[in-house]
């Protein structure tokens, strides 16, 4: 499954870009946050804010890069987990 | 080797928050006492994030905490912890070994802890001598079973808001309870990953929840102190009410 990216604003409450995640026929598949730099926790990380249905679970993972998130939704649609 | 708890330089005999904690329910006869100070106890220090018991155990003694913090966990087959509980001076967070042969939790430092281990054979002998502590004792695991309900209620049915609120009323109540609250500030030497794993939220988000907190004017933090400037709000917020706690009215933080 294919999807693409498309930047969104997230209200978080704090000041942070996102990304919306869309499969090929525009169904939303996730929304990644870029986690603004006063997060001590992750700054400057890539965040699973919210996933839908095979990206949907409690344990919403940060990543390094756009790039590494991108690598673990397209295996995580792949293997159908 | 066995070392009672008067010898010991390094430790103020006259703080043993395991006695402490167990006048806030009964005024101890002068034998009970006896029997309590005296009690044989190995003394450990241990460092920071160390397992003390792991699940799968089948422990002969059982630790008091009589420094620092603990967090009993356990590991889903993913590698994910949960935190069901904090331990703080004057708990015994493996009490339930003396009963149930395998541990079915594991229990780690927070932070360096000074602990003391009692033999199993002693805590019988010391519950047979004095009924009264026995039932004190069953009393402890009664409330950490009550303890257990509230988190569950906190963990699947509070949004993450009010479930730290109610995180952190509950830590202030149990540390006021053994001495280690002024005002309304004590130590807070959890992490926010620590938190995450305890509440059910992920270390992003509870983050956003201590700015969001602090913004608030619900709490202030320095370092690993924490302040709470508004105890009513934060009660408030967390929905907090600490009777599921039992302790003496004097020590409910009204």
């Amino acid at each position: 499954m294919s999807f693409t990216l498309q930047p969104i604003r997230v209200a978080t409450g704090f000041d942070e870009e996102g990304m919306l995640v869309l499969d090929e026929e525009q169904r939303l598949l996730a929304v990644l946050t870029h986690i603004s730099d006063e997060n001590e926790v992750a700054p400057g990380q890539w965040y699973l804010e919210a996933g839908f249905g095979r990206l949907d679970g409690i344990n919403q993972p940060t990543f390094a890069d756009l790039d590494a998130a991108q690598a673990w939704i397209g295996q995580r649609l792949a293997s159908g987990q | 080797m066995h070392a009672s708890f008067h010898p010991q330089a390094s430790f103020d005999p006259d703080y043993n928050p395991m006695i402490r904690k167990l006048e806030s329910i009964f005024t101890l006869t002068d034998d009970e006492r006896r029997a309590l100070e005296t009690l044989p106890m190995q003394l450990a220090v241990l460092r920071d994030h160390q397992d003390i018991v792991r699940e799968g155990d089948r422990p002969s003694r059982s630790c008091l905490i009589l420094g620092g913090f603990t967090a009993t966990y356990k590991i889903t087959a993913g590698g994910k912890r949960q935190i069901v509980a904090f331990g703080i001076p004057g708990d015994i967070p493996d009490l339930q070994s003396l009963h149930l042969k395998v541990l079915d939790v594991s229990i780690g430092t927070l932070t360096q802890c000074r602990l003391g281990f009692i033999t199993h054979d002693d805590l019988r002998d010391l519950c047979t001598r004095f009924p009264r502590i026995a039932a004190a004792f069953w009393r402890e695991t009664l409330i950490e079973g009550a303890i257990f309900r509230e988190w569950v209620i906190n963990i699947g049915r509070r949004e993450a808001y009010s479930r730290m609120a109610h995180v952190l009323c509950e830590f202030l109540v149990r540390l006021r309870a053994v001495g280690l609250v002024e005002g309304h500030a004590c130590d807070l030497p959890i992490t926010q990953v620590e938190f995450a794993d305890a509440l059910g939220i992920t270390p992003v988000h509870i983050n956003r929840v201590f700015q969001q907190m602090r913004a608030d004017g619900l709490i202030e933090l320095k370092g690993e102190r924490l302040n709470i400037p508004d105890w009513d709000r934060l009660k408030h917020v967390g929905e907090f009410d600490s009777t599921y706690l039992h302790l003496e009215i004097d020590q409910a933080v009204a």
